[in-house]
């Protein structure tokens, strides 16, 4: 082998040519026939076996899981006024028995999956097996497992007749009608055919769109459904992409490459706009907030804990850090749920109070602390410039803050095993509170496994014990206030602020309504020029 | 020759062993949840134990390895705990992705890197001299990111004439034609550190080679420039080849910001997700297949050497 310099040369002009014949083409399209084509921030195309999503936080949920497929019961996003409660979705009615266990569900009719199966109570019986019924030869225990905190309340189930199923609870549960919302329903023709894992391959639902290709770790590619019970999606298509750098997310868009993206970073939110760009955002069910370590001196005393929310300025950190892409928020229910009573908003901004209230806990000179904070993840905002935001209003009344950078699976692994997060006295992340009932319970029940900040109130405890109990939605709201202003009271939590879910459209999508939710309709989408 | 071959790959059985391991033990020690990317934040505990259970991960940390072993040794790389495929399918596509990626980058290295130490060893004019150094400097010094990220802001949002990220259009995608687009960035991207080091390296030994003996008999006997150059060029080709054969065999390992950056689905970013999930199975499969393409290229690499220089062989 020899290679001299008129080949080295050849070789040198063979790349350039390549580059230049590359460039040469035309410009990437955004492609016609209105196509929506959604920059995600998840690091890959989520699960597309119905509750496997989940394996893509609630991004997977919002994309996919609930684009292929139905739950009996589904949120109402179609509108951006109000809470989304809980609407029909493959089921049309149901109605609790007097002890709150049993529930008689009325299915749709007419309803048929993409692959033609028609949908009734088998299908559904079908899908419940699947994560419930260890016998059933279609158990799933992967799906199972990622089913389990909407499912583990379900006892039993059965089929009344072709067009009714009944559910029975282990104890009387007010949130099963959104429990159902994720337990989607696949085609069970389908599975049958090709198997639990391949499924996910050729999956077969009846939400608003059919899948039409995947191309692993790029693009998710589904079609309208044009027999969509609830009404045919406007575009055509729609075609998910994961897109994990924010940098690379606004380049997309600008590029033109996708029409829509999740999370801007919250510097080329302002940019975006004045190039007609459109932003939306909402405020919904999310939390960023810390949970103090109470076993840690000072924080278990509650004056030093208030003293910390009276400390830092949340109006800042959302105005001039977040840039409007996240509201303040005073106490543990984000404004747009139901659950939040605006007289538990306790804490202003006023540095002379906590300085007042560290003072009479006996440490008026203040104290270190160490604070974890994830690098990333799911709904967490930019983590580290906030933990810095933090850390610099905490040093303004004393509270001299180390910040320990933790990343998000090790954050969760901890947190899951109820340890402290690498053993800091501060622990901070982003939360959901009452979008998911289910959820309530693992941060405030006695038994739960789930890292509290050795912080326990028994009052707590029994009132949203009471709550999930309760079938009237107007009682349950009201115990949980009456449970929310123990927490308040007692400030167990660094109250910080609420993400406004910001996205970013080009200028020809239109006809989207950003509902008070993680979670999107399509069907009202349109994408012109 | 076959004998030297023979022996290579006999090496390379202890190699990998090793190299499965060490991530093995790794993956072991780190702190995270296995199952937390399937079951997501606060899943009950018992759903988490039954999925543990039915992972093997509550096993002796001897019997995890063993029986992973096994398993690889007949071709079988176990389940993707959050893809829920195979890993050999997601490594496959995962791996032909970067290896695209990479063996553009790698012939660009080449190509540039052969420019830059020829340029800087041959002329002796000041001006190209120094703009063949100062470019392999530049090419070397400046974070792969920084340089990804400008050419996203040039050609993809200023000029619009490349497109941002992936490796296929959204819409209609599909074509040698589109993945060409695609590829342009991401391989200059990745070219130029592995093209400042070939280039500083050749022109280091071409140096060398011009200031020998032989060179001043070729001279003597009245060669021109260009053959005297070309015989020069023949003799550090040896350690034109090992360098350039390393710095490809990095690239398939090395190129995670850039696959980030480019939302290239290769296998930087696949083992990147797997690491932020703790996806057991596909890190050790993914790493195993990292550690597989080192050792093939560097036979390769030592298989070319040997052919070119005999003494190599003995």
């Amino acid at each position: 082998m020899k290679l001299d310099r008129p080949r080295a040369l050849l070789c040198t002009v063979l790349a350039a040519g390549l580059a230049a014949a590359a460039c040469g083409t035309a410009a990437p399209s955004t492609g016609s026939g209105g196509a929506l084509v959604i920059g995600m921030t998840a690091s890959d195309i989520p699960g597309t076996d119905t509750v496997m999503a989940f394996t893509q936080g609630f991004e997977g949920e919002r994309f996919v899981n609930f684009q292929l497929y139905d739950g009996l019961t589904r949120y109402d996003l179609k509108q951006a006024t109000k809470t989304p409660g809980i609407v029909p979705g493959l089921a049309t009615s149901w109605k609790s028995s007097g002890d709150g266990r049993t529930w008689t569900f009325q299915l749709r009719q007419g309803v048929t999956f993409s692959d033609g199966t028609s949908f009734d109570a088998d299908s559904v019986i079908f899908a419940y097996d699947r994560l419930l019924n260890k016998k059933s030869p279609y158990y799933y225990p992967e799906a199972a497992g990622a089913a389990r905190l909407w499912s583990g309340q379900i006892e039993s189930y059965r089929k009344i007749d072709a067009g009714t199923v009944e559910i029975t609870t282990k104890r009387p549960s007010g949130h099963l009608p959104t429990d159902l919302t994720f337990l989607t329903i696949p085609s069970p023709t389908a599975v049958k055919k090709l198997g639990n894992q391949r499924f996910a391959q050729h999956p077969e639902g009846t939400g608003p769109f059919r899948f039409e290709s995947l191309k692993p770790g790029q693009q998710l590619t589904m079609v309208a459904n044009e027999k969509y019970w609830g009404g045919a999606p406007k575009v055509g298509k729609l075609a998910l992409r994961p897109i994990p750098d924010a940098g690379a997310r606004t380049a997309a868009l600008r590029s033109g490459q996708v029409n829509w993206i999740e999370y801007p970073s919250p510097d080329d939110v302002t940019p975006l706009k004045s190039s007609g760009f459109q932003l939306f955002g909402n405020n919904y069910d999310h939390l960023w907030y810390c949970t103090f370590d109470q076993a840690k001196k000072p924080w278990g005393d509650v004056r030093v804990r208030r003293a910390a929310n009276y400390a830092i300025d949340r109006e800042a950190i959302a105005r001039d850090l977040l840039k409007g892409t996240a509201d303040p928020v005073n106490q543990h229910a984000p404004a747009s749920t139901d659950q939040h009573d605006p007289a538990n908003d306790a804490y202003a901004y006023d540095p002379a109070k906590a300085r007042e209230l560290l003072a009479q806990a006996g440490v008026p000179e203040g104290f270190s602390t160490t604070l974890a904070v994830p690098t990333g993840g799911s709904g967490n905002l930019i983590p580290v410039p906030i933990a810095t935001a933090l850390q610099a209003q905490l040093a303004k009344v004393g509270i001299k803050v180390q910040i320990q950078k933790v990343e998000w699976s090790t954050l969760l692994a901890d947190l899951n095993s109820g340890k402290p997060v690498q053993g800091a006295d501060v622990q901070c992340a982003s939360t959901v509170t009452f979008q998911a009932e289910a959820l309530v319970r693992a941060y405030w029940a006695k038994g739960s496994p789930v890292y509290k900040g050795h912080w326990y109130s028994a009052r707590v405890d029994s009132l949203s014990e009471e709550a999930e109990r309760t079938l009237d939605p107007a009682k349950r709201v009201a115990l949980f206030r009456q449970a929310e202003r123990i927490v308040t009271d007692e400030a167990p939590y660094l109250f910080v602020v609420s993400d406004r879910n910001p996205r970013v459209l080009s200028a020809g999508v239109k006809g989207l309504i950003q509902p008070k939710s993680w979670f999107v309709d399509l069907t009202t989408v349109s994408v012109g020029k | 020759m076959r004998r030297f071959l023979v022996h290579r790959l006999l090496l390379a059985v202890p190699t990998l062993v090793g190299v499965s391991l060490v991530v093995f033990l790794t993956t072991k020690l780190v702190p995270g949840d296995p199952v937390a990317s399937l079951l997501g934040p606060l899943a009950p505990p018992d759903a988490r134990r039954e999925l543990i259970e039915r992972f093997g991960f509550d096993r002796p940390l001897p019997i995890q390895f063993g029986r992973w072993s096994w398993n690889v040794a007949q071709g079988e790389l176990g389940t993707s705990i959050q893809q829920q495929r195979p890993v050999l399918e997601i490594v496959r596509t995962a791996f032909g992705n970067t290896a695209i990626l990479a063996l553009a980058g790698a012939v660009l290295a080449f190509a540039g890197g052969l420019l830059i130490g020829a340029t800087g060893a041959f002329t002796t004019r000041r001006l190209p001299r120094g703009l063949a150094s100062g470019l392999s400097f530049l090419a070397m010094s400046v974070p792969q990111y920084s340089i990804a990220l400008g050419l996203v802001a040039l050609f993809a949002v200023r000029y619009r004439v490349l497109p941002a990220g992936g490796m296929h259009d959204p819409v209609g995608g599909g074509g040698a034609g589109d993945l060409l687009r695609h590829l342009v960035m991401p391989a200059v991207a990745v070219s130029l550190i592995p093209m400042g080091v070939i280039g500083r390296m050749l022109r280091a030994s071409l140096v060398d080679v011009m200031s020998g003996d032989q060179v001043e008999a070729m001279r003597a006997r009245g060669l021109g420039r260009a053959a005297i150059a070309r015989h020069a060029l023949h003799n550090a080709l040896p350690s034109l080849l090992t360098i350039t054969g390393l710095q490809l065999a990095y690239l398939i390992g090395g190129v995670v910001f850039v696959e980030t950056i480019f939302s290239w689905p290769g296998l930087g970013q696949a083992l990147y997700n797997a690491i932020a999930s703790r996806d057991l199975p596909l890190i050790q499969g993914g790493v195993l297949v990292i550690a597989i393409a080192f050792v093939l290229i560097n036979i390769v690499v030592d298989g070319v050497h040997a052919l070119i220089d005999p003494r190599v062989r003995r």
